[in-house]
């Protein structure tokens, strides 16, 4: 695409910005982005580009992809932009990619790791051809947003650039047929022993065979519509795998991925299905651009799940874990239930899921929380549950309606004083399961479980040396 | 009442934005009831025998093409059974079935079932999202919308909700969905049965039993508190 007046100003106006703005001490990882395709609107295609372009997209993980991409590669010491720091529409893309030029708009990078969000797919791909395109996973998200995944895989295959070569994941029928005419490659893993004859979640939205509407036959199912399936009456069905994870140890936390007649064995750094699913997609991409396994799994190694999004810590015998659960995005916070109700020992639950944005200025739609299974957390090892935050009353309806007894839920707006209710008696971890954007808040919960579990403590060891 | 009959239409594809939680509930409400649930390629039960409610959910835009063609028999039946007094509800944007026709953004159109001199034009890359508070009867109904089209016609004689705070069926309109004897469609997505304990028991004294809902004491609270929350905005 041709340079012009238009696209020298969008890029230096930008690139001055981005200067002013660091000397500010802002953030410069939207607006530069922004400026540029105000002033041109095709910046994106105009703009240099690295040689090697990888997206990763999908309703969930592609951010911890991201982050596990960046990582491994930069431990392998390869140079490249991405959008870490930046947000995943045109605006952070464009943000990166002018970064990654000089004042004249000559590449310095060969490669570039872009976290796309799928919704700005019409956007993007029209001026931006990746030379992998990850797909993660796609479900039901926010539906203020992305509607139905109808809508996102068709607004993906129809804007895709046909030049790209697509890494999909084979267990999920609705990303694994996007952009049918492209290159593709998929990554999956093989059954397990956990996996299910018949589907128990809510959200399910790949019944039937989208080629000729017959019920489609799983021979097994994951959770909601990842598995493996067919239809009976024609030939769609789930693809053959190319990187395929089998033997899931998770007692040694090892995996063998078999691509073709080669088996190769990687270390795991969780035990959560969804963050396995994220290894294999991240290993897969990396292999795909020629690290070998003793790079890649060195480099593995080190990484741990980012805080935010994960954390555990014993306090007197008490475990405490934070788990992100993605307010608004039903799997998300079904995965997170499913891992709760599945980890060993007695628990407490304290849901703080509320979008803080929504209870400052509006009101949540709450449609999200019914394609969401809540009934998970009824579940025998599951002892209370707290609820808390502007949508309490809700979470209490919505409990109740799965099933849960009134007598194990505490229910209060505030969410400190909720937490007052903790029972500890007996329970081996406390879960505190929050939103993407209410970290401060998770904080403060953690911080007042962390004093209980100490005073009862503190309690206990009076009441021995009284005895 | 007894052996009230539920049919919940085509539920494996009409089935977005928990709004299969509407009849959960309602099984809540009315443990005795049967529920039928009907497939797409079944022929539904109110075609050959009475039911007392017959529910269909939103679905996707290449649903309901499906939707229509699976129920244009059946028109003068649907029809019949509406100046029957049956109750139906049909939620989101699965109204749009019964309308002229569905319009796309490239001008062609989808033909509905006509039953409604009403159709809906599709603008597939903006999605409207909204809140709404609606006068049904002596009571107010709240609820939220998120949805492609918008719709037109005129329902003046024929609408579900005066509307208080929101839109009616498109920007321009304060008179929400179609309200045709017993028939209900309304753009309103979600649990609206649960976030409207009020609207539940009219539903219920329609079908013709006593109107005492689940959890009737904490889907109370919820909703005046969202009512007060939505009136403040």
């Amino acid at each position: 695409m041709k340079k012009g007046f238009r696209f020298y100003m969008a890029l230096w106006g930008a690139k001055t910005g981005t200067v002013l703005l660091k000397l500010l001490r802002r953030n410069a990882t939207f607006f530069p982005g922004k400026f540029a395709l105000k002033i041109c609107p095709d910046f994106i295609g105009k703009i240099d580009k690295p040689k090697t372009i990888i997206a990763v997209t999908g309703t969930n993980g592609k951010t911890t992809v991201c982050n596990m991409l960046e990582d491994i590669l930069k431990d392998n010491d390869y140079v490249f932009i991405d959008n870490k720091y930046g947000s995943n529409i045109d605006a952070g893309v464009a943000t990166t990619l002018i970064s990654g030029v000089t004042f004249m708009g000559k590449s310095k990078n060969d490669l570039a790791v872009l976290e796309v969000d799928e919704r700005s797919a019409p956007k993007i791909y029209p001026y931006l051809t990746p030379t992998y395109l990850v797909c993660t996973n796609l479900f039901r998200d926010s539906l203020m947003r992305n509607a139905h995944t109808e809508f996102i895989s068709g607004i993906l295959t129809k804007y895709i650039p046909k030049a790209t070569t697509l890494i999909l994941n084979g267990d999920d029928l609705i990303t694994s047929n996007i952009a049918p005419e492209n290159k593709r490659i998929y990554f999956g893993i093989d059954r397990l022993d956990t996996d299910l004859d018949k589907c128990e979640n809510i959200a399910r939205d790949i019944i039937v065979c989208p080629k000729c509407n017959s019920k489609l036959e799983y021979e097994y199912v994951r959770y909601n519509h990842i598995g493996k399936a067919h239809c009976p009456k024609c030939d769609f069905r789930s693809p053959d795998i190319d990187y395929l994870a089998t033997n899931l140890d998770l007692k040694n936390m090892k995996l063998t991925l078999k691509n073709g007649n080669l088996e190769e064995e990687y270390d795991l750094i969780s035990d959560n299905i969804i963050n396995i699913y994220n290894i294999v997609t991240v290993i897969t991409v990396l292999k795909q651009i020629g690290l070998t396994q003793k790079q890649i799994n060195a480099s593995m190694k080190k990484l741990k799940i980012v805080d935010t999004r994960y954390s555990e810590e014993v306090v007197d015998g008490i475990k405490i874990i934070t788990h992100l659960s993605k307010g608004m995005n039903p799997i998300a916070c079904s995965r997170v239930f499913d891992y709760v109700r599945k980890y060993e020992g007695d628990k407490a639950v304290i849901l703080l899921l509320d979008d803080l944005h929504e209870a400052a200025n509006g009101s949540e739609n709450i449609a999200w929380q019914y394609d969401t299974d809540y009934e998970f957390l009824k579940d025998e090892s599951i002892k209370q549950i707290i609820v808390a935050g502007a949508r309490y009353l809700d979470d209490y309806v919505r409990l109740q309606i799965a099933g849960i007894d009134k007598k194990i839920m505490v229910c209060k707006r505030d969410e400190l004083s909720a937490v007052d209710g903790l029972k500890l008696e007996g329970i081996k971890t406390v879960f505190i399961l929050h939103d993407l954007y209410s970290m401060e808040l998770k904080e403060a919960v953690k911080k007042k479980v962390e004093v209980m579990i100490k005073n009862r403590a503190t309690e206990q060891e009076e009441k021995v040396e009284n005895e | 009442m007894n052996n009230i009959k539920v049919e919940i239409l085509f539920p494996e594809f009409c089935n977005l934005f928990g709004d299969m939680y509407n009849m959960k509930y309602l099984k809540m409400c009315l443990p005795n009831a049967e529920f039928i649930e009907t497939a797409l390629d079944e022929i539904p039960a109110f075609v050959n025998e009475d039911v007392n409610l017959i529910y269909l959910g939103p679905m996707t835009e290449k649903t309901q093409e499906k939707v229509i063609a699976r129920l244009f028999p059946y028109k003068h039946r649907i029809e019949e059974l509406i100046n029957k007094n049956v109750v139906f509800l049909f939620t989101g944007n699965a109204l749009e079935v019964l309308g002229k026709y569905i319009e796309n953004e490239d001008g062609s159109k989808i033909e509905g079932l006509g039953i409604f001199e009403v159709y809906s034009q599709r603008d597939m890359m903006h999605r409207h999202n909204s809140y709404l508070i609606g006068k049904y009867e002596d009571i107010e109904v709240l609820g939220f919308k998120s949805q492609f089209t918008m719709m037109y016609g005129d329902n003046s004689a024929s609408y579900f909700l005066e509307v208080e705070k929101g839109i009616g069926i498109n920007k321009e309109s304060k008179l929400e969905g179609i309200k045709k004897n017993n028939f209900i469609g309304t753009y309103l997505i979600g649990p609206i049965l649960i976030l409207n304990p009020l609207f539940t028991k009219k539903v219920l004294e329609m079908i013709g039993v006593e109107p005492n809902i689940a959890l009737e004491e904490d889907t109370m609270a919820a909703y005046e508190a969202r009512l007060k929350e939505l009136r403040k905005l």
